[in-house]
């Protein structure tokens, strides 16, 4: 099922999409064919009324009772024009409908598979080329829905309707007008072949300005103290010339084959018809009607035919785009069995002899053994570099150990689900986010327990318990106040506050603070330790710090060195040993490192 | 309208190929207009019974060869006025990155990324328009409209045009109204999108913490309420185009009806043949495109000028530091420094005050002090990164604001803390400063830096190519690359700030031990966080809170016992540990 997915093109994806919602779709169908034929009614009522009355001067008005027909001919295309224009209108819209609904429900499930794909992938790739998938590249694929699907029925529905009206009048000389669309599907044939190398590499183009011009605003300060701006200037000259070469081409084949070239058919088909027509009349009368009909036809018959050649290019971004979208949704997800009946209750933490590497080349954590019984507090200590980060994303589940198991509560990290690993383990990191949005909100990241939106009481304590309650309590609308996206109306310390109530707020049974001290005044910090105190005992603590005056109550410190615990005991028995510990406890008394 | 005065220059600078386009619109717009006329005659001609054989082919091949000249002339116009405005993009986009190259590193801290990138794109884009599309639709459109009419009156019938005509100010009406709703709906369509694409790299940028706080479902269900927000102003869009071809097609509709019932009342009044009827509504089918050009003109006008503002607030930002030092020779490389006093734009305390120094040339000076000392700073002033009105800064015994810039940074070769490596081969990298150097000399500025043996091991050695593409490097290698760099150049002043950071110490010995022997007799300036690599200076200053502390010799430093000498103790020590344990 899902292989059959994959295997089809994307442009059969994509109409998939579309498929969703079939009575719409049907509806506007339906609303198309109907437009269509009212539209096509109009040249023949007109040829009607030319060639039995205009032409024999058949004007006896007052004769007919209940009203001269000619009259009701007018009537009969006036109505024919406003079914058309409403049923027009109609079918447009819902067209509209089902492309937005595609869209959008692509947008969803790309943005819902981004965020379920393991960090290792947003290591290697760069923000920005994501987020231009899950946007730029499903808004090009709107047009497909819009501007190529829709006109692509309407304009085939037209022309179908344009060769019935013509067969009705003479078939012979709709032969001559359908000799069009066999020249017009192998000139599209060829468009098609030759545009798609030209338009694959004008994109590719682009994207290299693009990275380009990133890449030199990023190191824009190294390229001037080297004196390379010449340089610089004349390399993103000659590709923006490229792309310019690139395009023109791109636009003289347009030229050649597109508009023009139908436009120049349709000349030839007038011809053929104008010689066609006088050709016979030459022997025996034609009706003049016909003719007439026949210009306006062919005129409506055209001009479908060079909208779709118009939607080509339309047609091709689509699909590159497409292509990019199902790349980035046919990501495999190894999804691990988890067991939805594994609880985390008391908050036990082992490590069982894990390795682990970010790369596979560089070993960042080497075989680290440890216990944390459930409601101890324990420290880890080191320098940059030494692997402390990376345990805790290891605990976090973000990254699997090459080597070794985790066990929470004596059963491995694996078997519990998502929800229940990030309710039972809470994190504050260093720089912590802000939204756009409440205090409360902010708290909660409007979260549900229970399906219910979390209680005051429960918010409150929280703050309570990170001692923010009394900052948000002088806030001018309490929890209500709104903070923005920095947070510029918190400081660092207050910020970090609200990230500790924020993982406080779901009563985690692990607690883990990543570096949560390095960037707050003493002020605060102090706050953050009174914090822990309060919480010791109650639920297990692990704490990560570079401060050491954050640690010094934990019950065991471990000091990490190149990926290995090096030392491990209590403050006072690690200051009282040679070592990292003490020299790092000197170093910041003295003032010397950097805090 | 006023984008169009705004883009003179271009068109001046391409008046031709917008002449030869407009010259080409306008025959195609004449020619256009006959093969109506000899449909009409043709027409007539049968009605009439007076056709000929001869006269059939003779309207036949004129109307063949009207046909293969409008071909042509189409052609031409695009090639040339699509050419036009494609070579606009890439010369505002050349323009756009050309003024960024001019900007002091405050610029780009007040501008983001995404923001110039969105500027040199999308925007570019937008003005292309305005002078492709958009001058097409004006010209064309205005050309086609004047043409028709004239001839609709001259060769048919001025009472029919009249008739026939009536329903089109109310179309005209219909279309300014809809115009101003495509507006409003398309910048609120186009907000919907900006705030997409924040929402999407606010999530992505977040996504450890969505992560940890097992944000997905909650995140999912957030960023449906945003894509529904973008499909109800898109449909809004799409609402308001709806209604555009409904009314084109009533108007020209009832002018049919008009044109056919009032011509038929004329031909029965002996005023009109049937051949001039059929003329006419061909060419009353003519009026549509002028009619929607006008409306589609309006937009991408008022598109073009948003734009336009946009880039021009980009191309108007001057340069913090003025590029207008005349001086271009420098003898020798002696520096003098007196900074009374500095402080970053918009902060209030100062970085750097009452710091005094003097660098002979040829000798090697080093910086020392912890993080947020002001050590880097006081090297951006040095290279004019930076500026401050309280300082005088002497080099070679004039002001440096008085070289030329290219002068000025020639005489330098820095090497920073954080490199950046651009995403080309690393022989390419090293090769920044010097784009002729030779493999040779690359390799050996390698080696100088202690490179070369990490690159032998890369998969294509001096062609390997870094970022993303590429390998990812360690912060030493990167370190050491640029290092390489600055050897390269072999500059007469070098700058390490705090360049060794992320390589180790005894990497380190070796790459001091082989700059002292290659660099005999010319400046260094090393700044260090590490004491280990200003042992062999000349001087050395200690910097602390934005000013100089303590100042000597390795060995004179020592004998105070104070900062200087506690921190190299210190740092003996951790160099113990870390290769004891």
């Amino acid at each position: 099922m899902v292989n059959n997915e994959k295997s089809r093109t994307p442009f059969r994806r994509l109409i998939g999409y579309a498929l969703h919602d079939r009575r719409l779709l049907y509806q506007a169908l339906v609303l198309l064919v109907i437009a269509t034929a009212a539209d096509v009614a109009g040249p023949l009522l007109i040829k009607h009324f030319l060639d039995d009355y205009v032409v024999p001067g058949n004007w006896q008005m007052e004769a007919i009772p209940g009203g001269h027909p000619v009259i009701w001919l007018g009537v009969a295309y006036l109505f024919f024009m406003l079914v058309a224009a409403g049923t027009n209108y109609l079918q447009a819209i819902r067209l509209n409908v089902i492309a937005q609904a595609s869209v959008q429900k692509i947008r969803e499930q790309v943005f819902a598979k981004v965020i379920r794909l393991p960090l290792s992938h947003f290591d290697h790739t760069p923000t920005g080329s994501m987020v231009s998938r899950i946007t730029n590249d499903t808004e090009s694929i709107k047009e497909l829905y819009v501007n190529v699907v829709g006109s692509f029925i309407q304009n085939m529905m037209r022309i179908l309707g344009v060769i019935i009206a013509m067969a009705i009048l003479d078939w012979q000389l709709m032969i001559i007008c359908l000799l069009f669309v066999p020249v017009v599907a192998i000139v599209m044939w060829l468009y098609q072949r030759l545009s798609a190398p030209l338009f694959h590499k004008a994109r590719a183009l682009l994207s290299d300005i693009n990275a380009r011009l990133h890449e030199s605003i990023q190191g824009m300060k190294v390229v001037q103290l080297s004196g390379q701006q010449h340089r610089f200037r004349h390399n993103f000259t000659r590709l923006t010339e490229d792309h310019y070469r690139a395009r023109r081409r791109n636009a003289h084949l347009d030229a050649w084959l597109l508009r023009p070239f139908v436009d120049l058919l349709q000349k030839l088909v007038l011809a053929g018809l104008l010689f066609t027509f006088g050709y016979q009349s030459l022997d025996h009368p034609v009706e003049i009607g016909v003719i007439y009909a026949f210009v306006a036809y062919l005129g409506r018959f055209a001009e479908p035919l060079i909208e779709i050649t118009q939607r080509l290019n339309l047609y091709q971004q689509a699909i590159v785009a497409g292509e990019r979208v199902f790349e980035l949704l046919d990501t495999e997800i190894v999804t691990e069995r988890c067991d939805d009946n594994a609880h985390i209750t008391q908050g036990k933490i082992e490590f069982d002899h894990i390795h682990f590497s970010y790369d596979g080349k560089q070993q960042v954590i080497n075989d680290i053994s440890l216990t944390i019984p459930a409601g101890k507090f324990h420290a880890i200590v080191g320098h940059t570099g030494s692997g402390k980060s990376t345990l805790t994303q290891l605990l976090l589940r973000f990254y699997t150990p090459q080597q070794g198991t985790i066990l929470i509560d004596d059963q491995p990290l694996n078997a519990f689900s998502e929800t229940e690993l990030r309710r039972a383990v809470g994190i504050v990191q260093q720089d912590p986010f802000i939204f756009n949005s409440s205090v409360r909100d902010n708290i909660t990241l409007g979260q549900m327990i229970n399906d219910k939106p979390i209680d005051d009481a429960i918010i409150i304590k929280a703050a309570q318990q990170a001692g923010l309650h009394a900052h948000v309590e002088r806030l001018p609308q309490g929890y209500e106040t709104m903070l923005d996206e920095r947070g510029s109306n918190l400081s660092t310390g207050q910020r970090q506050l609200l990230a500790l109530a924020r993982a406080l707020v779901h009563r985690p049974q692990i607690l883990i603070l990543d570096e949560a001290t390095a960037n707050i005044d003493s002020h605060t910090e102090a706050k953050i330790q009174q914090a822990l105190q309060k919480l010791h005992g109650k639920i297990t603590l692990l704490v990560i710090a570079h401060r050491l005056s954050t640690i010094e109550k934990a019950d065991e410190i471990m000091v990490l060195h190149q990926g290995e615990i090096i030392q491990r005991g209590s403050h006072t028995a690690l200051l009282n040993k040679a070592g990292i510990y003490q020299h790092l406890y000197r170093m910041q008394a003295m003032g010397m490192e950097d805090e | 309208m006023i984008i169009l005065h705004k883009l003179g220059w271009f068109f001046r600078l391409y008046w031709k190929r917008y002449a030869i386009a407009f010259a080409a619109l306008l025959m195609i717009s004449c020619l256009t207009m006959v093969p109506p006329w000899i449909t009409g005659q043709v027409v007539d001609a049968i009605a009439n019974d007076t056709l000929t054989y001869e006269r059939l082919l003779n309207e036949i091949m004129l109307l063949l060869g009207i046909g293969i000249v409008v071909y042509g002339l189409r052609v031409l116009w695009r090639r040339q006025l699509y050419g036009a405005s494609f070579q606009l993009a890439a010369l505002m986009r050349g323009k756009i990155y050309d003024h960024l190259t001019l900007m002091a590193p405050g610029f780009f801290q007040r501008h983001h990324t995404g923001d110039l990138m969105a500027r040199a794109t999308n925007d570019v884009t937008a003005i292309e328009m305005s002078a492709g599309e958009a001058i097409l639709a004006l010209f064309d459109g205005v050309l086609t409209g004047m043409i028709v009419l004239i001839l609709m009156v001259v060769l048919v019938s001025w009472k029919l045009t009249l008739l026939a005509l009536l329903p089109w100010p109310l179309m005209g009406y219909f279309m300014w109204r809809f115009g101003h709703q495509m507006h409003d709906t398309f910048s609120e369509a186009q907000r919907q999108f900006s705030l997409l694409n924040d929402k999407t790299q606010e999530n992505i940028s977040g996504i450890r913490l969505i992560k940890a706080f097992g944000q997905q479902p909650q995140m999912v269900h957030a960023y449906r309420a945003v894509t529904d927000d973008v499909s109800a102003a898109n449909l809004a869009v799409a609402k308001v185009e709806a209604k555009y071809d409904p009314v084109i097609f009533l108007t020209v509709g009832t002018s049919f009806l008009l044109a056919v019932g009032g011509g038929a009342f004329w031909i029965h009044q002996g005023e009109l043949t049937i051949g001039e009827l059929t003329t006419f509504t061909m060419y009353l089918t003519f009026l549509i495109w002028p009619m929607f050009a006008y409306g589609w003109t309006l937009n991408l006008l008022e598109r073009g000028s948003a734009a336009h503002k946009r880039i021009d607030e980009l191309l108007q930002s001057r340069a913090e530091i003025r590029d207008d030092g005349t001086r271009e020779r420098v003898e020798s490389t002696h520096i003098d420094a007196h900074i009374k006093r500095f402080c970053y734009p918009g902060s209030e305390l100062d970085t750097l005050h009452n710091i005094d120094f003097q660098v002979t040339p040829g000798s090697t000076f080093g910086i020392v002090g912890h993080t947020g000392s002001g050590k880097s700073t006081l090297i951006q002033l040095l290279l004019r990164i930076q500026q401050s009105d309280a300082s005088e800064i002497l080099l070679d015994h004039h002001e440096i604001s008085d070289y030329r810039l290219e002068t000025l940074r020639a005489q330098f070769g820095l090497v920073a803390q954080d490199p950046f490596l651009f995403s080309v081969t690393i022989a390419e990298n090293i090769a920044l400063g010097c784009p002729q150097a030779s493999l040779d000399e690359i390799r050996r500025a390698a080696q100088l830096a202690c490179i070369d043996d990490d690159i032998q091991n890369f998969p294509e050695q001096y062609d390997t190519l870094v970022g993303e593409r590429g390998i990812t490097l360690s912060g030493g290698q990167k370190q050491r690359i640029a290092i390489a760099r600055a050897l390269l150049i072999d500059p007469p002043i070098l700058i390490f700030d705090d360049a060794l950071s992320a390589v180790d110490v005894k990497t380190e010995q070796r790459i001091l031990a082989q700059l002292k022997q290659q660099r005999r007799g010319r400046t260094n300036i090393i700044v260090c966080h590490r004491l280990s690599a200003v042992i062999d200076a000349d001087e050395i200053v200690v910097l602390r809170h934005g000013t100089i502390e303590a100042r000597g010799r390795h060995a004179q430093l020592l004998k105070h016992g104070d900062w200087y000498a506690q921190m190299f103790q210190y740092q003996q020590i951790e160099a113990a540990v870390a290769h004891g344990e």
